[in-house]
Protein backbone atom coordinates (compact mmCIF):
# COMPACT_ATOMS: atom_id res chain seq x y z
CA UNK A 1 0.00 0.00 0.00
CA UNK A 2 1.46 3.54 -1.08
CA UNK A 3 2.08 5.40 2.46
CA UNK A 4 0.21 8.89 2.45
CA UNK A 5 3.60 10.79 3.12
CA UNK A 6 6.99 9.41 2.89
CA UNK A 7 9.88 11.83 3.66
CA UNK A 8 13.28 11.29 3.38
CA UNK A 9 16.41 12.92 4.46
CA UNK A 10 14.89 16.07 4.65
CA UNK A 11 16.87 19.26 5.63
CA UNK A 12 15.77 22.49 6.13
CA UNK A 13 18.21 25.05 7.41
CA UNK A 14 17.84 28.83 7.91
CA UNK A 15 21.58 30.04 7.01
CA UNK A 16 23.83 28.60 9.31
CA UNK A 17 21.00 26.86 11.40
CA UNK A 18 19.91 23.47 10.82
CA UNK A 19 16.38 23.40 11.95
CA UNK A 20 15.42 20.33 10.58
CA UNK A 21 18.44 17.60 10.51
CA UNK A 22 17.79 15.09 7.64
CA UNK A 23 14.43 13.24 8.96
CA UNK A 24 12.66 10.47 7.83
CA UNK A 25 9.26 9.39 8.16
CA UNK A 26 6.40 7.90 6.58
CA UNK A 27 2.64 8.39 6.94
CA UNK A 28 0.77 5.85 6.32
CA UNK A 29 -3.08 5.62 4.70
CA UNK A 30 -6.01 6.01 7.34
CA UNK A 31 -3.13 6.96 9.91
CA UNK A 32 -3.16 9.65 12.53
CA UNK A 33 0.81 10.48 12.91
CA UNK A 34 1.65 12.97 15.84
CA UNK A 35 5.19 15.03 15.93
CA UNK A 36 5.83 15.45 18.86
CA UNK A 37 8.99 18.12 20.81
CA UNK A 38 9.16 21.03 22.42
CA UNK A 39 9.39 24.44 20.81
CA UNK A 40 12.57 24.85 18.54
CA UNK A 41 12.63 21.21 18.04
CA UNK A 42 11.90 21.70 14.05
CA UNK A 43 8.50 20.36 13.55
CA UNK A 44 6.85 23.76 12.01
CA UNK A 45 10.14 23.75 9.59
CA UNK A 46 9.31 20.18 8.56
CA UNK A 47 5.53 20.99 8.43
CA UNK A 48 6.25 24.11 6.28
CA UNK A 49 8.60 21.89 4.00
CA UNK A 50 6.02 19.14 3.40
CA UNK A 51 3.36 21.82 2.82
CA UNK A 52 5.56 23.92 0.45
CA UNK A 53 6.53 26.84 2.04
CA UNK A 54 9.81 26.44 2.83
CA UNK A 55 12.26 25.21 0.24
CA UNK A 56 14.18 22.24 1.68
CA UNK A 57 18.40 21.57 1.36
CA UNK A 58 17.80 18.67 0.70
CA UNK A 59 15.62 15.49 0.85
CA UNK A 60 12.34 13.80 -0.46
CA UNK A 61 9.00 14.36 0.15
CA UNK A 62 6.50 12.20 -1.66
CA UNK A 63 2.72 12.98 -1.21
CA UNK A 64 0.46 9.56 -2.16
CA UNK A 65 2.64 9.23 -5.66
CA UNK A 66 3.44 12.64 -6.41
CA UNK A 67 6.76 14.35 -5.72
CA UNK A 68 5.64 16.92 -4.00
CA UNK A 69 9.50 18.76 -5.09
CA UNK A 70 9.14 18.23 -8.79
CA UNK A 71 5.20 18.82 -8.93
CA UNK A 72 4.40 21.14 -5.89
CA UNK A 73 1.11 22.44 -7.40
CA UNK A 74 -0.01 18.72 -7.70
CA UNK A 75 1.04 17.72 -4.05
CA UNK A 76 -0.92 20.57 -2.79
CA UNK A 77 -3.97 20.13 -4.39
CA UNK A 78 -3.17 16.38 -2.29
CA UNK A 79 -3.00 18.41 0.50
CA UNK A 80 -5.23 19.67 3.25
CA UNK A 81 -3.49 22.50 5.41
CA UNK A 82 -4.48 23.85 9.01
CA UNK A 83 -1.30 26.36 9.93
CA UNK A 84 -0.28 27.35 13.29
CA UNK A 85 -1.65 31.13 12.93
CA UNK A 86 -4.49 31.03 10.35
CA UNK A 87 -5.85 34.30 8.90
CA UNK A 88 -8.04 34.91 5.95
CA UNK A 89 -9.35 38.11 3.86
CA UNK A 90 -10.61 40.09 7.34
CA UNK A 91 -13.58 41.69 4.62
CA UNK A 92 -15.03 38.63 3.37
CA UNK A 93 -17.17 36.99 5.34
CA UNK A 94 -17.15 32.95 6.11
CA UNK A 95 -19.27 32.45 3.10
CA UNK A 96 -17.35 34.35 0.55
CA UNK A 97 -13.75 32.91 2.09
CA UNK A 98 -15.22 29.34 1.65
CA UNK A 99 -16.39 30.10 -2.20
CA UNK A 100 -12.45 31.34 -2.56
CA UNK A 101 -10.33 28.34 -0.74
CA UNK A 102 -13.07 25.81 -2.67
CA UNK A 103 -12.25 27.64 -5.79
CA UNK A 104 -8.84 27.67 -5.52
CA UNK A 105 -8.83 23.52 -5.07
CA UNK A 106 -11.10 23.61 -8.58
CA UNK A 107 -14.65 22.78 -6.48
CA UNK A 108 -17.36 24.47 -7.03
CA UNK A 109 -19.61 25.21 -3.86
CA UNK A 110 -23.31 27.11 -4.64
CA UNK A 111 -24.12 29.35 -1.61
CA UNK A 112 -26.97 26.49 -0.55
CA UNK A 113 -23.79 23.94 -0.49
CA UNK A 114 -21.47 26.57 1.37
CA UNK A 115 -24.13 27.21 3.89
CA UNK A 116 -24.86 23.31 4.43
CA UNK A 117 -20.92 22.70 5.20
CA UNK A 118 -21.21 25.49 7.63
CA UNK A 119 -23.82 23.93 9.26
CA UNK A 120 -22.32 20.82 10.02
CA UNK A 121 -19.82 22.44 11.96
CA UNK A 122 -22.07 24.83 13.76
CA UNK A 123 -21.78 28.02 11.81
CA UNK A 124 -24.63 28.75 9.89
CA UNK A 125 -25.67 31.74 11.93
CA UNK A 126 -22.38 33.08 11.66
CA UNK A 127 -22.21 32.82 7.64
CA UNK A 128 -22.41 36.55 7.36
CA UNK A 129 -19.91 37.20 9.91
CA UNK A 130 -16.31 38.22 9.44
CA UNK A 131 -13.32 35.29 10.78
CA UNK A 132 -12.34 37.70 13.27
CA UNK A 133 -15.63 38.13 14.49
CA UNK A 134 -15.71 34.28 15.56
CA UNK A 135 -14.63 32.87 19.08
CA UNK A 136 -11.46 30.76 19.20
CA UNK A 137 -12.93 27.65 18.76
CA UNK A 138 -15.14 28.57 16.06
CA UNK A 139 -12.49 29.82 13.68
CA UNK A 140 -10.29 26.44 14.97
CA UNK A 141 -14.22 24.69 13.32
CA UNK A 142 -13.49 27.15 10.48
CA UNK A 143 -9.86 26.44 9.33
CA UNK A 144 -10.43 22.69 9.58
CA UNK A 145 -13.16 23.29 7.64
CA UNK A 146 -11.14 25.60 4.55
CA UNK A 147 -8.29 22.86 5.22
CA UNK A 148 -10.51 19.84 3.80
CA UNK A 149 -12.68 21.54 1.49
CA UNK A 150 -11.61 19.36 -1.54
CA UNK A 151 -11.61 16.45 0.41
CA UNK A 152 -7.78 15.87 0.93
CA UNK A 153 -5.86 12.43 1.31
CA UNK A 154 -3.61 14.04 3.16
CA UNK A 155 -4.53 16.78 6.12
CA UNK A 156 -1.21 18.57 7.64
CA UNK A 157 -2.05 20.27 11.08
CA UNK A 158 0.09 22.14 12.96
CA UNK A 159 -0.67 22.29 16.96
CA UNK A 160 -4.35 22.20 16.03
CA UNK A 161 -5.57 22.69 19.46
CA UNK A 162 -3.05 25.42 20.74
CA UNK A 163 -5.32 27.96 23.01
CA UNK A 164 -8.57 25.98 22.90
CA UNK A 165 -10.71 25.09 25.93
CA UNK A 166 -11.56 21.05 27.01
CA UNK A 167 -14.57 21.37 24.58
CA UNK A 168 -13.08 22.96 21.96
CA UNK A 169 -10.61 20.16 22.23
CA UNK A 170 -12.84 17.48 22.55
CA UNK A 171 -15.25 18.77 19.31
CA UNK A 172 -11.54 18.70 17.18
CA UNK A 173 -10.56 15.49 18.61
CA UNK A 174 -13.66 13.86 17.55
CA UNK A 175 -13.83 15.90 14.11
CA UNK A 176 -10.13 14.22 13.73
CA UNK A 177 -11.16 10.88 14.24
CA UNK A 178 -14.05 11.32 12.03
CA UNK A 179 -11.21 12.27 9.14
CA UNK A 180 -9.52 8.82 9.80
CA UNK A 181 -13.03 7.20 9.54
CA UNK A 182 -13.25 9.11 5.90
CA UNK A 183 -10.25 7.13 5.32
CA UNK A 184 -7.90 10.23 5.37
CA UNK A 185 -4.51 10.34 6.65
CA UNK A 186 -3.79 12.79 9.29
CA UNK A 187 0.28 15.10 10.27
CA UNK A 188 -0.55 16.49 13.52
CA UNK A 189 1.97 18.64 15.61
CA UNK A 190 1.49 18.99 19.37
CA UNK A 191 2.56 20.10 22.73
CA UNK A 192 0.10 18.09 24.43
CA UNK A 193 0.63 14.42 25.17
CA UNK A 194 -2.80 14.04 26.37
CA UNK A 195 -3.47 14.68 22.69
CA UNK A 196 -0.51 12.41 21.32
CA UNK A 197 -2.24 9.57 23.38
CA UNK A 198 -5.56 10.29 23.06
CA UNK A 199 -6.04 10.64 19.08
CA UNK A 200 -2.69 9.35 17.34
CA UNK A 201 -1.47 5.98 16.38
CA UNK A 202 1.55 6.93 15.52
CA UNK A 203 3.73 9.29 17.01
CA UNK A 204 7.78 10.93 16.76
CA UNK A 205 9.70 12.65 19.07
CA UNK A 206 11.54 15.51 17.60
CA UNK A 207 14.35 17.76 19.32
CA UNK A 208 17.27 19.90 18.16
CA UNK A 209 15.97 18.81 13.99
CA UNK A 210 16.01 15.43 14.62
CA UNK A 211 13.58 12.23 15.25
CA UNK A 212 14.08 10.80 18.28
CA UNK A 213 11.74 7.97 18.04
CA UNK A 214 8.62 6.71 16.76
CA UNK A 215 6.23 4.36 17.50
CA UNK A 216 2.67 3.91 19.14
CA UNK A 217 2.69 5.56 22.49
CA UNK A 218 1.74 2.64 23.93
CA UNK A 219 4.83 1.01 22.25
CA UNK A 220 7.23 4.07 23.40
CA UNK A 221 6.15 3.68 26.88
CA UNK A 222 6.89 0.42 27.08
CA UNK A 223 9.79 0.64 25.14
CA UNK A 224 11.35 3.83 27.75
CA UNK A 225 9.55 2.50 30.89
CA UNK A 226 12.56 0.96 32.51
CA UNK A 227 15.37 3.84 31.37
CA UNK A 228 16.78 5.41 34.66
CA UNK A 229 15.70 8.80 33.23
CA UNK A 230 12.32 8.08 32.43
CA UNK A 231 12.45 6.77 35.96
CA UNK A 232 12.98 9.81 37.19
CA UNK A 233 11.01 11.87 35.17
CA UNK A 234 7.73 9.77 36.17
CA UNK A 235 5.39 10.88 39.13
CA UNK A 236 3.91 7.28 39.75
CA UNK A 237 2.92 5.24 36.57
CA UNK A 238 5.16 5.96 33.47
CA UNK A 239 3.24 8.42 30.57
CA UNK A 240 4.29 9.25 27.26
CA UNK A 241 5.37 13.26 28.81
CA UNK A 242 7.71 10.89 31.48
CA UNK A 243 9.13 9.78 27.81
CA UNK A 244 8.83 12.74 26.43
CA UNK A 245 10.79 14.80 29.20
CA UNK A 246 13.63 12.18 29.51
CA UNK A 247 14.33 12.24 25.86
CA UNK A 248 14.22 16.18 24.81
CA UNK A 249 15.21 17.06 28.68
CA UNK A 250 14.11 19.43 31.54
CA UNK A 251 15.50 22.80 30.10
CA UNK A 252 13.26 25.63 28.86
CA UNK A 253 13.21 26.42 25.21
CA UNK A 254 11.99 29.53 23.78
CA UNK B 1 -6.45 15.41 -8.07
CA UNK B 2 -6.43 17.85 -10.55
CA UNK B 3 -4.74 20.94 -10.56
CA UNK B 4 -7.18 23.89 -11.19
CA UNK B 5 -5.35 25.90 -14.11
CA UNK B 6 -3.74 29.37 -13.29
CA UNK B 7 -6.72 31.41 -15.12
CA UNK B 8 -9.23 30.06 -12.60
CA UNK B 9 -7.11 30.74 -9.82
CA UNK B 10 -6.58 33.90 -10.38
CA UNK B 11 -10.24 34.61 -11.32
CA UNK B 12 -11.30 33.50 -8.00
CA UNK B 13 -8.84 35.74 -6.25
CA UNK B 14 -9.75 38.56 -8.41
CA UNK B 15 -12.90 37.94 -7.27
CA UNK B 16 -11.89 37.98 -3.37
CA UNK B 17 -9.43 40.90 -4.11
CA UNK B 18 -11.40 43.21 -5.74
CA UNK B 19 -14.41 41.89 -2.79
CA UNK B 20 -12.14 43.03 -0.30
CA UNK B 21 -10.62 46.16 -2.11
CA UNK B 22 -14.27 47.51 -2.27
CA UNK B 23 -15.47 46.85 1.66
CA UNK B 24 -12.50 48.55 2.58
CA UNK B 25 -13.17 52.00 3.19
CA UNK B 26 -9.73 53.14 3.99
CA UNK B 27 -8.91 52.46 0.03
CA UNK B 28 -12.02 53.78 -1.22
CA UNK B 29 -10.78 57.14 0.87
CA UNK B 30 -7.44 57.03 -1.22
CA UNK B 31 -8.93 55.94 -4.42
CA UNK B 32 -11.74 58.65 -4.81
CA UNK B 33 -12.30 61.18 -1.33
CA UNK B 34 -8.64 62.46 -1.72
CA UNK B 35 -8.36 63.33 -5.43
CA UNK B 36 -11.60 64.50 -5.53
CA UNK B 37 -11.32 66.95 -2.62
CA UNK B 38 -7.67 68.37 -4.38
CA UNK B 39 -9.69 68.86 -7.33
CA UNK B 40 -12.28 71.14 -6.14
CA UNK B 41 -9.95 72.53 -3.28
CA UNK B 42 -7.64 73.71 -5.89
CA UNK B 43 -10.03 76.19 -7.45
CA UNK B 44 -10.60 77.83 -4.34
CA UNK B 45 -8.77 80.92 -3.50
CA UNK B 46 -7.50 83.95 -4.74
CA UNK B 47 -4.48 82.80 -5.75
CA UNK B 48 -5.39 79.51 -7.08
CA UNK B 49 -4.27 80.22 -10.04
CA UNK B 50 -0.55 80.65 -8.95
CA UNK B 51 -0.45 76.56 -8.96
CA UNK B 52 -1.38 75.99 -12.39
CA UNK B 53 -4.85 76.00 -14.96
CA UNK B 54 -7.28 73.33 -14.88
CA UNK B 55 -5.65 70.67 -16.55
CA UNK B 56 -2.99 71.03 -13.70
CA UNK B 57 -5.57 70.97 -11.07
CA UNK B 58 -6.36 67.72 -12.90
CA UNK B 59 -3.06 66.06 -12.93
CA UNK B 60 -2.38 67.29 -9.36
CA UNK B 61 -5.62 65.50 -8.63
CA UNK B 62 -4.85 62.45 -10.37
CA UNK B 63 -0.80 62.45 -9.32
CA UNK B 64 -2.29 62.47 -5.61
CA UNK B 65 -4.77 59.82 -6.13
CA UNK B 66 -1.79 57.39 -7.76
CA UNK B 67 0.30 58.16 -5.19
CA UNK B 68 -1.87 57.62 -2.24
CA UNK B 69 -3.05 54.27 -4.31
CA UNK B 70 0.39 52.25 -5.03
CA UNK B 71 2.56 54.22 -1.90
CA UNK B 72 0.27 53.98 1.08
CA UNK B 73 -3.12 52.28 0.33
CA UNK B 74 -1.17 48.84 -1.31
CA UNK B 75 1.89 48.66 0.54
CA UNK B 76 -0.03 48.73 4.03
CA UNK B 77 -2.88 45.95 2.58
CA UNK B 78 0.27 44.08 1.55
CA UNK B 79 1.84 44.21 4.88
CA UNK B 80 -1.34 43.60 6.70
CA UNK B 81 -2.22 40.91 5.16
CA UNK B 82 1.55 39.47 5.42
CA UNK B 83 1.60 39.83 8.82
CA UNK B 84 -1.67 38.51 9.53
CA UNK B 85 -0.67 35.21 7.28
CA UNK B 86 -3.27 35.57 4.59
CA UNK B 87 -0.26 34.90 2.11
CA UNK B 88 0.63 31.62 3.48
CA UNK B 89 -3.22 30.58 4.08
CA UNK B 90 -3.21 31.15 0.49
CA UNK B 91 0.60 29.59 -0.47
CA UNK B 92 -0.26 26.00 0.77
CA UNK B 93 -2.93 26.09 -2.17
CA UNK B 94 -2.63 25.06 -5.60
CA UNK B 95 -2.98 28.72 -6.78
CA UNK B 96 0.37 29.71 -8.65
CA UNK B 97 2.61 31.98 -6.13
CA UNK B 98 2.55 34.48 -8.76
CA UNK B 99 -1.51 34.26 -9.37
CA UNK B 100 -1.69 35.74 -5.44
CA UNK B 101 0.47 39.01 -6.36
CA UNK B 102 -0.90 39.74 -9.88
CA UNK B 103 -4.70 39.31 -8.89
CA UNK B 104 -3.74 42.35 -6.17
CA UNK B 105 -2.05 44.77 -9.29
CA UNK B 106 -4.74 43.79 -11.14
CA UNK B 107 -7.05 45.09 -8.71
CA UNK B 108 -5.24 48.09 -8.18
CA UNK B 109 -5.20 48.88 -12.01
CA UNK B 110 -8.94 48.10 -11.91
CA UNK B 111 -9.18 50.80 -9.26
CA UNK B 112 -7.07 53.53 -10.80
CA UNK B 113 -8.93 53.19 -13.94
CA UNK B 114 -12.40 53.86 -12.03
CA UNK B 115 -10.59 57.01 -9.91
CA UNK B 116 -9.38 58.15 -13.31
CA UNK B 117 -12.88 58.30 -15.18
CA UNK B 118 -14.44 59.73 -12.01
CA UNK B 119 -11.82 62.57 -11.78
CA UNK B 120 -12.35 63.08 -15.31
CA UNK B 121 -15.71 63.27 -15.07
CA UNK B 122 -16.27 65.53 -12.07
CA UNK B 123 -13.78 67.26 -14.11
CA UNK B 124 -15.99 68.11 -16.95
CA UNK B 125 -18.82 68.64 -14.74
CA UNK B 126 -17.73 70.53 -12.08
CA UNK B 127 -14.40 72.27 -13.20
CA UNK B 128 -15.68 72.77 -16.83
CA UNK B 129 -12.69 70.95 -18.10
CA UNK B 130 -13.68 69.26 -21.47
CA UNK B 131 -10.96 67.31 -23.47
CA UNK B 132 -10.84 65.97 -26.89
CA UNK B 133 -12.12 62.19 -26.87
CA UNK B 134 -8.50 61.08 -27.88
CA UNK B 135 -6.98 62.90 -25.58
CA UNK B 136 -9.07 61.12 -22.61
CA UNK B 137 -8.29 58.17 -23.86
CA UNK B 138 -4.39 59.59 -23.59
CA UNK B 139 -5.43 60.54 -20.32
CA UNK B 140 -6.47 57.40 -19.02
CA UNK B 141 -3.44 55.39 -20.31
CA UNK B 142 -1.07 57.57 -18.50
CA UNK B 143 -3.11 57.46 -15.23
CA UNK B 144 -3.06 53.75 -16.06
CA UNK B 145 0.76 53.54 -16.35
CA UNK B 146 1.40 56.36 -13.12
CA UNK B 147 0.06 53.56 -11.74
CA UNK B 148 2.68 51.20 -12.77
CA UNK B 149 5.00 53.76 -11.05
CA UNK B 150 3.42 53.87 -8.02
CA UNK B 151 2.74 50.55 -7.63
CA UNK B 152 6.36 49.39 -7.73
CA UNK B 153 7.26 52.00 -5.39
CA UNK B 154 4.69 50.46 -3.07
CA UNK B 155 6.26 47.27 -3.80
CA UNK B 156 9.59 48.35 -2.90
CA UNK B 157 8.68 49.50 -0.31
CA UNK B 158 6.81 46.41 1.29
CA UNK B 159 9.72 44.39 -0.03
CA UNK B 160 12.58 46.00 1.89
CA UNK B 161 10.28 47.06 5.09
CA UNK B 162 8.82 43.69 7.09
CA UNK B 163 6.54 45.14 9.22
CA UNK B 164 3.71 46.47 8.87
CA UNK B 165 3.43 48.68 11.98
CA UNK B 166 6.93 50.59 10.73
CA UNK B 167 5.34 50.56 7.12
CA UNK B 168 2.75 52.63 7.69
CA UNK B 169 5.68 54.89 9.44
CA UNK B 170 7.74 55.10 6.92
CA UNK B 171 4.91 55.20 3.90
CA UNK B 172 3.40 58.50 5.69
CA UNK B 173 7.47 59.63 5.38
CA UNK B 174 7.75 59.06 1.64
CA UNK B 175 4.25 60.33 1.04
CA UNK B 176 4.89 63.72 1.91
CA UNK B 177 7.98 64.23 -0.15
CA UNK B 178 6.30 62.20 -3.04
CA UNK B 179 3.07 64.38 -3.28
CA UNK B 180 5.05 67.80 -2.30
CA UNK B 181 7.73 67.29 -5.39
CA UNK B 182 4.40 66.78 -7.39
CA UNK B 183 3.06 69.80 -6.00
CA UNK B 184 5.81 71.95 -6.83
CA UNK B 185 6.75 70.87 -10.41
CA UNK B 186 5.53 73.67 -12.51
CA UNK B 187 6.64 76.64 -10.26
CA UNK B 188 10.06 77.52 -9.55
CA UNK B 189 8.72 79.62 -6.56
CA UNK B 190 11.03 77.53 -4.32
CA UNK B 191 14.24 77.59 -6.29
CA UNK B 192 15.32 76.21 -9.79
CA UNK B 193 16.99 73.20 -8.25
CA UNK B 194 13.71 72.06 -6.32
CA UNK B 195 11.99 72.48 -9.54
CA UNK B 196 14.11 70.41 -11.21
CA UNK B 197 14.33 67.94 -8.37
CA UNK B 198 10.36 68.00 -8.35
CA UNK B 199 10.10 68.00 -12.31
CA UNK B 200 12.27 64.64 -12.34
CA UNK B 201 10.58 63.21 -9.64
CA UNK B 202 7.93 60.02 -9.89
CA UNK B 203 5.31 62.17 -9.30
CA UNK B 204 6.64 65.29 -11.32
CA UNK B 205 7.19 62.99 -14.41
CA UNK B 206 3.77 61.70 -14.07
CA UNK B 207 1.91 65.73 -14.31
CA UNK B 208 4.04 66.23 -17.26
CA UNK B 209 2.90 63.51 -19.23
CA UNK B 210 -0.69 64.06 -17.92
CA UNK B 211 -0.27 66.95 -19.35
CA UNK B 212 0.88 66.51 -22.90
CA UNK B 213 -1.73 63.73 -22.75
CA UNK B 214 -4.46 66.87 -22.03
CA UNK B 215 -3.17 68.81 -24.65
CA UNK B 216 -2.10 71.18 -21.88
CA UNK B 217 1.34 71.32 -23.39
CA UNK B 218 2.94 69.70 -26.50
CA UNK B 219 4.76 66.58 -26.88
CA UNK B 220 7.94 67.84 -26.24
CA UNK B 221 11.54 65.89 -25.88
CA UNK B 222 10.85 66.65 -22.18
CA UNK B 223 7.61 64.70 -22.07
CA UNK B 224 9.39 62.02 -24.18
CA UNK B 225 12.16 61.71 -20.98
CA UNK B 226 9.04 61.63 -18.81
CA UNK B 227 7.98 58.89 -20.31
CA UNK B 228 11.39 56.92 -20.10
CA UNK B 229 12.09 58.46 -16.63
CA UNK B 230 8.58 56.61 -15.61
CA UNK B 231 9.09 53.22 -17.44
CA UNK B 232 12.61 53.65 -15.65
CA UNK B 233 11.36 54.37 -12.35
CA UNK B 234 8.45 51.38 -12.60
CA UNK B 235 11.42 48.71 -13.86
CA UNK B 236 13.96 49.67 -10.66
CA UNK B 237 11.17 50.03 -8.35
CA UNK B 238 9.51 46.69 -9.11
CA UNK B 239 12.51 44.80 -9.37
CA UNK B 240 13.62 46.00 -5.89
CA UNK B 241 10.28 45.00 -4.66
CA UNK B 242 10.15 41.78 -6.12
CA UNK B 243 13.48 40.97 -5.77
CA UNK B 244 13.48 41.59 -2.02
CA UNK B 245 9.92 40.68 -0.97
CA UNK B 246 9.18 38.11 2.06
CA UNK B 247 5.81 36.36 2.38
CA UNK B 248 6.30 36.53 5.68
CA UNK B 249 7.74 39.56 7.83
CA UNK B 250 9.34 37.18 10.18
Amino acid sequence: MTPALRVSGLRVAYGSVVAVDGIDLEVREGEIYGLLGPNGAGKTSALSAIEGLLRPSAGDIVIGDVDARAHPLQAKAHLGVQLQTTSFHSSLTLVEIVRLYAGLYGVTLKSAQIRELLGQINLKKEASKRFRELSGGQQQRFSLLIATIHDPELVLLDEPTAGLDPQARRQLWDRIERFRKEGRSILLTTHSMEEAQAVCDRVAIMDHGKILTVGTPAALIAAHRDDPQVRQAAHGEVTLEDVFIALTGRELRD
Amino acid sequence: MAVPTWSSSLKVLLRADATAQLRTPFSLVLTFALPLILLVATGLGKNSAALGGPEFRISLALTVGLVSIGTVGYSLAIARDRDTGVFQRLRVTPAPTWTIMVSRWIVQLGAVLVMAIVVLVVAAFFVGVTLPAQDYLFTVLVALLGSAVFLSIGQAIVGLIASADTLNAAGRVIYVPLIGLSLFGNTDRLGTTVEMVSRWSPGGCLETLLSAAMGATSWSGQVWGALFASLGYTVVFAVIGIRWFRWVSK
